[in-house]
Formats: structure tokens, C-alpha cells, sequence
């Protein structure tokens, strides 16, 4: 008997102890309700932006090539001009920035630019032309292997950056270079503040580079200036990008243009798009940008509480035929073999199923809305058609490939989603091509890093890879016709006539300002390219935004960068 | 051996244990195809370039003296630098391990209570429709993709209702708890704030004596003063201590990096309410999935210990079906519950990927997927350590706490 009472005393001290517990727990709730300022929300007075991309290389002009640390540097940073927003970057849509007016001479090989003055960076040092010889001869004197000295060939085209006067300075350039304002609004040729981004000094290495894991805090992390923003938080959990915010630099050169509109931004990273997806559903975020994806998009369009903005795409999607000789495959070194497969492609097909006609056909490597491709006018590809199976086979035919000797192919898409939708398509492209009863596909997947690894190394047969602008023009899109890493025909066999043809029609209107010579002579350059089809244009995506429908301010331009500072909520 | 030696012995045992997975992981991800060298190119760099790379991840040494000098940091508690972005390696996984850290404890509260009430409840009614639908609950929610229960709460919780965020871990437009800060230079508001954990802290120890020494029928409320009193007092003298050494620094900082444990010390309702609203769905969501786990685990050993003699003869004593079932039974069919949550707990530290993507949750199961598809040889290497580390303390808890529960087992 003593024991049952012991333990009927044990149960009801059990309840003594979680009630005294539970008494402790409401007391100190109680103190600290009673000693801390009163529970509500403080009211966020900014605009929080959703996004699934993060900074993949460093918010440093002299490296950055990836699209998130463009899209800061342009937000923290100015150039000399600016692009106007909303417009297709055409020659008279160059904007005064830190330079107020520019002359070229007629050569195209000296440009001369007016800064404007008054202009302080953060310590209240006047900014000059010396700052711009400084941001350039860094950007070249880096030398890094990712940085724009090699992707854009800054150190091809720039010779020397001169002090005309503290307030003129002069690019003598190497080659007559028409597209150079474009090239001086893009933000690997944004001003640094040399404090932040190695001090004054002649001799630079990839040594000196800003990284994030170089700083302490957001403003040692970076060596961007002047723009409308500065950057005041920049968190990373494990090496991944968990929070940014910007705040109004209040010494922004366009300050009394009232901007920028909203004083504070925060941007918040998400995990994948589903996520970024539900974080504007769910009212976490008043702007969700990148990438969010095409079922979603459709989706969005129904929501009364959200508004989605729909904006020029610059970024295009393009199948490349690698032609070194791979083991157990045929080499599609013969131009037939690529004409063939560019014919058997559909291309509204994939436009209508995988990307709900949120993409457009592209048959120019020069997407349309640029200079040269209006809307509405088929580029060069057109002329072999979409699903062309007669033609195809009949290509094909001469090689001797038929009903019973197939040509096998492999194509490779990556899986990380780095391109949208990538094995969508590939399963499409697969089923594109051998519905020409003459083709057999095996599909080939790598995550993204592999899938850059295999590019570099030449493994990958057929392959699916993008291309979004560092600067804007036709020049910036031409050049893959010859880009050394993608291994296509024109970079093995860089001496064929086709070959010699097209690289003087591309500098020839490199050092054209005539707009419509410019155009006759990129027709010219893709009806070789048509020809041998050594690259072959798929699709332009167009760029997508979901916003709370009280947000303004949204331009989703060919630039395919946010301007933040001209975001703004309104009453 | 007693306890102690067995303890000894227990973290003796767990150097040679990671040091075998660790050889092991070190061989397997460098045989493994992928060079880390390349991926640190976006376009195809010259060998020089490539040579230079190759030298500042120290990958041109031979695979032997790579090793051993790894094994030399390690000694120093020194986990190296990331292939990818340079910086330490333990830096980025103990950046990562609170916010793994908060959802595994969250997770398996939920998932334990939810499987012991339920499974307890399944076995005192056994095969009645009650015990068939918990049973089916139990397997329900074993079976259902995390990702996909994720997503129903997101859309319910967070889009119909907009009553819980759909992501994250906290609200951007707020400031991370920092915890307890002392600003130890002014006295009098660090006094305050002392008091204001001391106190509760000395509550705390008293409950706690007054359960340990109540059959000695001490006069508990007296000692209960005493034992408040003597805890608040130690905590002056701590912080006296603390102001006169560190005064030059001028501010003691005090975090757990658990949000709500932060919020709370640091003295903000509001900072806790947040970090537990964003807590919610995601520990709720891995919560029920584990819980299917426990419900079976429970009933099945409960099931065989009602069955018992001294369970009839503790019924047949007159006392209350809950003080049998939960005072007596369920201490007896514990062990097993026990390890599995040892054994959960621990998985989770290592990271739950798809709770955390599907939250957006910064934890270490993401940085671990991103870090293998980098070929991150330091980062895996150093994930592989602190897992194993995880898994040895989770285990000798366990068989500490066995002990505890089961006095028949001693070491």
C-alpha cells in the first residue's frame, strides 16, 4: 500500500513541479512584457525583393560575370552613361551619368568624355578622371581568368585610359570600336572607390580582387560607389547568400532627381523558385524577380493581390554541335550533319509546350528587339525551317543515313537549373529529332559545374547552352559564333572561307557607326553562319516579374537589369 | 567499468572511428570524377592559370602529404578552407549549424510528443477502431514526401491564411537576435539584466532540487529559497567577475545562435513570437513525418509491456490507468524509443535537405548539396568530421541516459 501512495504523491508532484514551472514561465513572460517596449510589428518603411539567384562570383567590377553581382554593381555602382530605362539601347538612348557629354573622333578609336563635377565619394573625395583611369587600368591590370578583360576582351580594345584634365579623360582604343558607349554603360565598366578596391597602386594581380570572404563587413566586401545605393548588409549562411539591404547613398550624384524612390531595400535569397513562389504568394515579399517559373507564371497572372510584369528578354537559349571526334559517336564535322539537325528542330513547338508561350522562336543568334531585329521579321535560320523533315532527310540521305542506319547523336543538358526548364527541352529536342525516323537521340545530364567542366574539355556531342548580354549590342551576341570555349566548328576550324568571311564582316561593323551598314553586315555574317550552322538559336526567353500591385517603378528592359533605385510603393 | 571509464572509453573509441571515415571520405571524393581546379573557371583558362589554382587549393602536393597535412590542421581544430569561396570551413558549417541545430530540436520535440501520446494511445486501445486510425495516421505520415506536406501547410498556413511565413527563418525587416549582450561598462543595466536571468535560472534549480530531494521531506520551500538566493547570488558574483576582467572590452555577448532561445535572453517578445512563427511549419512538417516513426515504436513496445506482470499487479493496486501506463509502462518500454530518438536527432544535425529547401531554411543539409556539387573536397571533409562528432556525443547520451532510465544497466 505505501508504494501506490508514494507514487499517487508522485503523479500530483509532477503536477506541482510543471505547474510552479509554468507559473516561473508567465512571471518572467510578465517582466519582460512589462520591461521592454510594447509587442508590435515596427512598420518596415522599404521594399523587400525575392530572388533565387545569388552572387555567384564577387560584387567587384573587375570579376563579376554572373547576373546577381551585375545586378548589385549596378545598384551600388555608376558608369559614365547610362542606358534610359525601358528603351532598347539604341544609339540615342545613352544617358548623361558620370560623364555629362562624349565626343569620338571619326576613326572610332579616341572617345573623350566630360565628367561631372561635384560628384563625392563616401569620404567626401571629389570624384575625377584620375578615378576612371584608376577603374580601368585595375580592370585590365586584374587579369582575371573570368573577369571582362577576357569575356568582353577589355585589353583588346582599350590601349590606354588618359588624364585629359581633372574633369576629361580619353580612351585611345586599339581597333575603331562603334559599340563603345554600350560597353561603357555595362557594369564591369563601373567607377570603383580605390579605398576599397586596393588602394592607389600600378601593379595588379587576381590578388586584388574584392571578394566577399576579403571583407568584415558589407562596405570591405565591395569597392562599388557613387550609385544610388550602398551596400549596408550583406549576410551569407555556409557560403550562400542569405540577406542583403540597401540603403540611399546620400551623396548619389542624381540625388536631387529624387532618387532613388524607396530609401531602404532588403533582398532576401530563396532556395528555388517554388519557394521564391510562395514567399510572394504569401506577402513575405513585395517583389519576387528571377526565376520563378513558366507554370507559375500562368498561374500568377490570375491572382488579383499580385501584378506580373512581363518585360523584354535578352537572354537566349542555343544548341551547340561540338565537333572534335568522340569515341563511339559519328563526328559532326560535316556542315550537312548540323543543317540537317537545325531542320528537324521545332521551335514554336518548344516555345507553345515547355515554355507555355512565354518564349519566342529565335532564328538569329541576335535576339529580336535589337538593333537590326524588329519584331515581327524571322532572322536568317528561317530559311530551314522548323520540323523541315524532307529537307533533313534528304541531307541526310547523301551521308547515307536512313530508316536503318540512324545517325546517333547525344545531347547534354545540365540539371542544376541554371537554364530554365533544361530537360523539358532536352526530352522535346529528343523527340524532335527522331521524329524524323532517322535520328536516334541518347540524352546526356550533368549538374552545372560538370556541365561547364565538360563544355571546356569537348565531351559533350550536342549540348544545350545560354547566353544573356554583358553589353548591348548585336556585338556582344555575334561573337559566339567564334567564342573559344564552346568548341563549335568556327573554333576548330577558324581558317575555312566561311570563317575569314564572317570575322571581317564583325570587325568591319565593329568600325562602323552606320547603322544600316552595321545590320547588312550581321545579315551577312549569319547567312555564313546559316550555312554551316556551328551554333544554332533556339529561343528568347522574356524577362518576368511578380509584384504586390502596389509597386511602381518596374522596368524590365533589354538590360535585363533591375534599377532598383526606381522602385517605389505606392499610397 | 563504471560509468566513467565507459565514457572514457567511449571517446577514446570515436578518434579512431573518424579518423577511418575520414581516410575513407578523403580517397572516395578524390577518385571521384570532377576536378575542383576546373570548376573555378567559367571558360576554358590556360595551364598556367589552371597550375596557379591548382597550387592555392594545395592539390599540387601529393595525395599522401595533402593527408597528413590535413590531419595536422585537423589536430589544431582546424577544418581548412573551402575549395569554392576560400574561407573556413568550420566558419561555414558553424554558420550553418544553428539554424540545423533549431529545427532538429523543434522537430523532434514534435515528432516525440506527437509519437509517444499517439502510440501510448494506440496500445491502451488496442485493435479498436482508435488504435487502427493512429495506425493509419502513423503510416500516412511515414509515407508522405516531406516536400509535398511542406508545401500543403505553405499553402495553407501561409497563402490562404497568410497567418505563418511561407520561408525563411526570420523577418527581413527585423534584426537577428544577438542574444544577451552585457554592456559590462555600465553596471547598473547589466545588474539588471542579470537579475533578469538569475532569477528564473534560481527558480529553475529550486524546482529542480525539490524533485530530486522531495522523499526527503526536507521543508522544500525553505531550501527552494535558499537554492534561488545562493543561484542569483552566484550569478552576481559571475558577472562582477566578468565586468572587472573583461572591463577593457566593454561588452560580454551572450548566443546561442538559436533564434528563440536569442530572442528570449536578448529580452524581445517579439524578436521569440517571430522566430517561433517561422519555425512552425518547418519543424511541424518534419515533426509529423518523424512522429510516424515513434507511433509505431511506442505502441509496439508498449504493447508488449501492458502485458506484463507488474503492470496487472499495478493496476490490480488501485492506481490510475495513467499513472501505470505513463509512470510505469511507458518508463520500461522507453529504451528503444530512446535510441531512435538519439538516432534521429542525430540524422537531423546532419542536416534535413529537404525540409530546408523547402523552406529556404539556411541549415547544413543545403550547404552540404551545394558543397558536393562543387567538388568541395575541404568542405565535405569537414562536414564527414563534424557528423561523425555529432553522431558519437548524440550515442554516448543515449547510453548515458540508459543508464539513467533502466538502473538494471550499468557499464
Amino acid at each position: 500500500m505505501k508504494k501506490a501512495k508514494d507514487s499517487r504523491k508522485g503523479v500530483s508532484t509532477t503536477v506541482i513541479v510543471a505547474a510552479i514551472i509554468l507559473i516561473i514561465i508567465v512571471v518572467v513572460a510578465a517582466l519582460y512584457a512589462l520591461q521592454l517596449p510594447p509587442f508590435a510589428k515596427p512598420p518596415f518603411e522599404g521594399i523587400i525583393m525575392g530572388t533565387t539567384d545569388s552572387v555567384e562570383s564577387a560584387i567587384d567590377p573587375a570579376q563579376a560575370y554572373d547576373f546577381f553581382g551585375w545586378e548589385i554593381i549596378m545598384n551600388t555602382g555608376s558608369g559614365l552613361v547610362e542606358i534610359e530605362p525601358g528603351s532598347s539601347a539604341a544609339p540615342e538612348d545613352y544617358n548623361p551619368a558620370l560623364a555629362t557629354s562624349w565626343t569620338t573622333s571619326t576613326d572610332l578609336k579616341t572617345w573623350t568624355f566630360t565628367l561631372r563635377q561635384g560628384v563625392l565619394f563616401e569620404d567626401g573625395t571629389e570624384f575625377n578622371a584620375s578615378h576612371v583611369k584608376y577603374s580601368f587600368e585595375r580592370n585590365i591590370g586584374i587579369a582575371s581568368p573570368d573577369g571582362p578583360q577576357l569575356n568582353m576582351e577589355y585589353d583588346a580594345i582599350i590601349d590606354t585610359v588618359e588624364v585629359v584634365s581633372k574633369y576629361v579623360v580619353k580612351f585611345n582604343l586599339k581597333i575603331p570600336f562603334s559599340p563603345f558607349l554600350g560597353l561603357m554603360a555595362c557594369q564591369a565598366s563601373y567607377i570603383v572607390n580605390p579605398e576599397y578596391a586596393g588602394g592607389w597602386q600600378t601593379e595588379w594581380s587576381t590578388d586584388d580582387i574584392v571578394w566577399y570572404e576579403n571583407g568584415t563587413d558589407a562596405r570591405t566586401r565591395n569597392p562599388m560607389d557613387l550609385g544610388p545605393y550602398k551596400l549596408t548588409e550583406w549576410k551569407r549562411v555556409a557560403g550562400k547568400d542569405d540577406r542583403m539591404r540597401l540603403e540611399a547613398n546620400p551623396n548619389y550624384w542624381n540625388k536631387a532627381a529624387g532618387l532613388p524612390k524607396t530609401e531602404k531595400i532588403i533582398i532576401e535569397f530563396y532556395a528555388d523558385a517554388t519557394a521564391l513562389r510562395l514567399a510572394i504568394e504569401a506577402g513575405d515579399v513585395d517583389v519576387a524577380f528571377r526565376h520563378i517559373t513558366a507554370t507559375d507564371i500562368e498561374d500568377l497572372q490570375g491572382d488579383p493581390d499580385l501584378e506580373v510584369w512581363e518585360g523584354t528578354g535578352a537572354a537566349i537559349q542555343y544548341m551547340v554541335f561540338q565537333e572534335d571526334l568522340l569515341t563511339g559517336l559519328p563526328q559532326l564535322d560535316d556542315a550537312k550533319i548540323r543543317r540537317a539537325l537545325t531542320a528537324m528542330l521545332d521551335r514554336p513547338d518548344v516555345c507553345d509546350t515547355v515554355f507555355l508561350g512565354q518564349a519566342s522562336p529565335l532564328y538569329s543568334m541576335i535576339p529580336t528587339g535589337m538593333m537590326g531585329r524588329p519584331e515581327g521579321v524571322p532572322g536568317p535560320f528561317k530559311v530551314l525551317g522548323d520540323a523541315n523533315y524532307t529537307y533533313a532527310k534528304s541531307l541526310l540521305a547523301e551521308l547515307g543515313y536512313n530508316e536503318d542506319n540512324k545517325l546517333k547523336i547525344e545531347l547534354w543538358y545540365e540539371t542544376s537549373g541554371h537554364y530554365p526548364s533544361s530537360p523539358d527541352q532536352a526530352e522535346l529536342y529528343k523527340a524532335q529529332f527522331e521524329a524524323s525516323n532517322v535520328t536516334e537521340v541518347t540524352l546526356e545530364s550533368a549538374d552545372w559545374p560538370s556541365y561547364r567542366i565538360n563544355r571546356n574539355e569537348g565531351v559533350m556531342h550536342v549540348f544545350l547552352y545560354g547566353w544573356y548580354p554583358d553589353y548591348i549590342d548585336p556585338d556582344n551576341y555575334a561573337f559566339l559564333y567564334w567564342a573559344p570555349w564552346l568548341g563549335h566548328h568556327y573554333t576548330l576550324y577558324n581558317a575555312t572561307n566561311n570563317y575569314i568571311a564572317m570575322k571581317a564582316a564583325y570587325d568591319a561593323a565593329r568600325a562602323s557607326t552606320d547603322e544600316t551598314e552595321r545590320i547588312d553586315l550581321y545579315d551577312e555574317l549569319e547567312d555564313y553562319a546559316v550555312e554551316d550552322c556551328p551554333v544554332v538559336p533556339i529561343w528568347q526567353g522574356a524577362a518576368w516579374a511578380v509584384t504586390k500591385p502596389n509597386i511602381k517603378g518596374v522596368y524590365l528592359d533589354i538590360t535585363q537589369t533591375w534599377r532598383i533605385w526606381l522602385l517605389y510603393e505606392e499610397e | 567499468m563504471g560509468l566513467r571509464s565507459y565514457i572514457v572509453a567511449r571517446i577514446l573509441l570515436t578518434i579512431p572511428m573518424i579518423m577511418l571515415l575520414l581516410s575513407i571520405v578523403f580517397l572516395i571524393i578524390r577518385v571521384m570524377p570532377g576536378d575542383p581546379v576546373l570548376l573555378h573557371f567559367e571558360k576554358k583558362a590556360s595551364e598556367e592559370a589552371m597550375e596557379a589554382m591548382r597550387q592555392r587549393l594545395g592539390l599540387d602536393k601529393p595525395i599522401h602529404i595533402q593527408y597528413f597535412e590535413y590531419l595536422g590542421g585537423l589536430l589544431h581544430g582546424d577544418l581548412g578552407k573551402s575549395m569554392q569561396d576560400f574561407s573556413s570551413v568550420s566558419d561555414q558549417i558553424f554558420s550553418a549549424f544553428p539554424a540545423t541545430l533549431e529545427l532538429a530540436i523543434f522537430s523532434t520535440l514534435i515528432a516525440v510528443a506527437i509519437g509517444i501520446l499517439l502510440g501510448v494511445r494506440a496500445s491502451q486501445s488496442y485493435n479498436s477502431l482508435q488504435d487502427h486510425s493512429i495506425r493509419a495516421f502513423g503510416i500516412a505520415v511515414y509515407a508522405i514526401p516531406i516536400f509535398f506536406l511542406g508545401m500543403i501547410f505553405q499553402l495553407i498556413f501561409a497563402i490562404d491564411f497568410h497567418w505563418l511565413p511561407a520561408n525563411g527563418r526570420f523577418p527581413p525587416f527585423l534584426t537577428e537576435p544577438g542574444g544577451l549582450v552585457l554592456y559590462l561598462s555600465k553596471p547598473a543595466g547589466g545588474f539588471v539584466q542579470v537579475f533578469m536571468w538569475a532569477f528564473p535560472a534560481g527558480f529553475v534549480s529550486w524546482a529542480i532540487c525539490f524533485v530530486a530531494l522531495k522523499r526527503k521531506r526536507i521543508k522544500f520551500w525553505l531550501k527552494g529559497f535558499f537554492v534561488s538566493l545562493l543561484v542569483l547570488l552566484a550569478g552576481w558574483i559571475v558577472y562582477a567577475y566578468l565586468a572587472w576582467h573583461f572591463i577593457s572590452v566593454g561588452v560580454l555577448h551572450v548566443s546561442t545562435g538559436l533564434f528563440a532561445i536569442d530572442s528570449l535572453i536578448e529580452g524581445s517578445p517579439l524578436k521569440f513570437v517571430e522566430s517561433l512563427r517561422y519555425l512552425f511549419l518547418p519543424s511541424l512538417t518534419l515533426g509529423l513525418v518523424l512522429s510516424g516513426v515513434f507511433i509505431r515504436l511506442t505502441r509496439s513496445n508498449m504493447l508488449e509491456t501492458l502485458r506484463l506482470d507488474f503492470v496487472t499487479a499495478a493496476k490490480a493496486r488501485g492506481l490510475k490507468e495513467t499513472a501505470v501506463v505513463y509512470g510505469y509502462a511507458l518508463r520500461n518500454a522507453f529504451l528503444p524509443i530512446l535510441t531512435m530518438m538519439g538516432l534521429q536527432f542525430a540524422t537531423l544535425l546532419g542536416g534535413a535537405i529537404l525540409t530546408e529547401t523547402t523552406f529556404s531554411w539556411p541549415g547544413l543539409g543545403r550547404y552540404l548539396v551545394d558543397r558536393i556539387n562543387f567538388r568541395d573536397y575541404t568542405a565535405i571533409q569537414g562536414a564527414v568530421v563534424y557528423f561523425a562528432l555529432i553522431v558519437a556525443v548524440v550515442n554516448l547520451i543515449v547510453d548515458v541516459l540508459y543508464a539513467y532510465l533502466d538502473p538494471r544497466i550499468r557499464f
